[in-house]
């Protein structure tokens, strides 16, 4: 702690590429032990609400487009902007209140005693999934309907109609086709967001030991190796989804070259 | 001023937008008038803890010294109380109109802090270009990285948890969305005509850049500003929740964080305040989403 700042900065540095992420004085264990152990529950919430926002999303998106300006349509519409609002730790507590509390069917806290792979954990998770979920359904359904949208009106859906082509192909293959190019986009730009921003607080109100919880306790426990930590993977994240939307993009739309 | 009213004309068309700046104007009445007419947030009374709101009853049992045993007592809400009290025996609906002021004070500021600042980076570096542009987005670029909930955690708990804290650490926080977006409109319309003119005029870089960039992207910034302010009331909310909010204050967050640990018995008290928040996030939501669709040219 004598030495020079930069020294101090280099010395870190060489020191996280060697593996050794600091030692966490809250819980007396290396940091790296500590994210290995809680970063599956991140995960695995992350994992199960991305999969359910997704195809729920998608599904809700391509519908309301089809169904554009009709009562189905508007009801998705104000949903999907009251999912928007709603603030997902109000709902979490709503969702424990209504069906922990009154009715019973969950317990009101997550339990970390059962199997990773199994029903049980699966059915414990399915709070926590839904108030994460709520909102990055509707924002999807949002982002999907206005691609197809506009998608809908070019020309090549056009040629694809007047060939005759039945509307579940022209929808399916032509219209959605291109319209998830600027969604998977979207959708890659959020998770780094979800995982330090949804998620965290949704693992603090159902205790589920993820990373956000365990940074937070860090940040009460003044344990800065672990907080330095989380957000040196915070970015990390960030950056690596930003390179996987790229990637996608390249992938997927063969016009875009990067030189 | 006639443009001012053909958009308001064009926004008037959209019913939910309206809707939206109803809620917002009855909330900013309640939070500046509220407090003449309701007892102090703070008053804390034990005698009348957890009362429910009137209409609705609740049964508790409690430990009664004199005969040693649990009697059940049954709490019934009164009119004194209209929105029922939390578990310290205070009013929840002065609480709620606090928090009301709390929100809209935290929305409004932190939002025009992050635009400011969003707009003066966006502006420069598109105008500039150059060595600048590459500098200033690429220090947008590294601030954007930063896990936004958790930069603010820490902030706030370095540096006390005060409101002015939260609104400078949310204001200061969020400018980076406005950069981008302002420096793409700016790049757009830097190379127009009526700004090479004005050049060629001879107009300084700060005439330009205030008289005749600024005002055509102006619309976008409201339409950013409006649909941010959700974002800060909310963060200012989470934070609250979590239990790093300014405890001199009786905002939103703070009410639902104690009342999370009455679940079982005082519904009411975490009902109230998220409602709220729920309300008034939609209501922005609805006016900024109104705004976008009557300032797109042509857009119906």
């Amino acid at each position: 702690m004598d030495k020079p700042l930069y020294e101090q900065y280099f010395n870190y540095i060489s020191s996280l590429l060697h593996g050794d992420w600091g030692w966490s004085f809250g819980t007396s264990m290396p940091v790296m032990e500590l994210i290995k152990t809680h970063w599956v529950y991140s995960f695995q919430l992350v994992l199960l609400s991305s999969i359910f926002a997704i195809v729920l999303g998608i599904s809700l998106g391509i519908f309301t487009a089809v169904k554009k300006n009709s009562r189905a349509d508007h009801i998705a519409a104000f949903f999907s902007f009251a999912g928007i609002s709603i603030p997902h730790f109000w709902l979490g507590i709503m969702l424990i209140l209504i069906f922990s509390v009154r009715l019973g069917w969950f317990k009101t806290y997550y339990d970390t005693s059962l199997p990773m792979l199994s029903l049980e954990n699966l059915y414990a998770l399915t709070l926590p999934v839904l108030t994460l979920g709520t909102g990055m359904v509707a924002g999807y359904s949002r982002y999907v309907r206005s691609a197809m949208l506009e998608n809908m009106g070019k020309d090549f859906v056009r040629t694809a109609r007047a060939k005759g082509l039945p509307e579940s192909t022209v929808i399916g293959k032509h219209v959605f086709r291109n319209a998830m190019l600027p969604v998977i986009t979207i959708i890659m730009l959020d998770m780094s967001g979800i995982v330090f921003g949804g998620a965290y607080i949704t693992e603090v109100i159902f205790g589920i030991p993820g990373l956000g919880w365990m940074s937070l306790k860090a940040v009460f426990a003044d344990d800065y190796s672990v907080v330095m930590a989380v957000t040196l993977i915070g970015a990390f994240l960030t950056l690596l989804f930003n390179l996987l939307a790229d990637i996608a993009y390249t992938c997927l739309d063969p016009r875009i070259r990067y030189e | 001023m006639k443009l001012t009213a053909y958009y308001w004309e064009r926004t008037k068309r959209y019913r939910s937008a309206m809707a939206g700046l109803e809620f917002i104007v009855f909330l900013i009445i309640l939070a500046a008038a509220g407090p003449f007419f309701t007892v102090s947030p703070t008053h804390v009374d034990f005698n009348e803890k957890n009362m429910p709101p009137p209409g609705f009853m609740l049964e508790q049992s409690m430990y009664n010294a004199s005969s040693g045993g649990f009697v059940t007592t049954v709490q019934h809400g009164s009119w004194a109380h209209p929105l029922g009290t939390d578990g310290m025996g205070r009013d929840m609906l002065a609480m709620l109109i606090s928090g009301a002021r709390v929100s809209l004070l935290v929305g409004l500021l932190a939002t025009g802090i992050a635009i400011i600042i969003g707009a003066l980076i966006g502006i420069t570096s598109a105008y500039f270009g150059g060595a600048m542009d590459s500098i200033l987005m690429r220090a947008t670029d590294i601030f954007m990285t930063f896990p936004f909930l958790l930069l603010l955690i820490l902030i706030v708990y370095l540096f006390g948890s005060s409101l002015t804290l939260i609104i400078l650490a949310i204001g200061l926080t969020g400018w980076t969305g406005t950069a981008r977006l302002v420096r793409s409109e700016t790049l757009s319309l830097r190379t127009r005509e009526f700004i090479i003119a004005s050049k060629a005029l001879g107009a300084s870089h700060l005439r330009i850049i205030f008289y005749h960039l600024l005002p055509n992207i102006l619309s976008s910034i409201i339409v950013l500003a409006t649909l941010s302010i959700p974002g800060a009331i909310l963060a200012e909310a989470a934070l609250s929740f979590i239990g790093l909010g300014d405890p001199q204050v009786a905002s939103w967050g703070n009410i639902l964080n104690a009342g999370q640990g009455s679940l079982q018995t005082a519904w009411w008290v975490t009902v109230e305040p998220g409602m709220m928040l729920f309300f008034t996030v939609l209501a922005f939501n609805f006016l900024g989403e109104g705004l976008r669709q009557a300032f797109e040219p042509g857009g119906d």
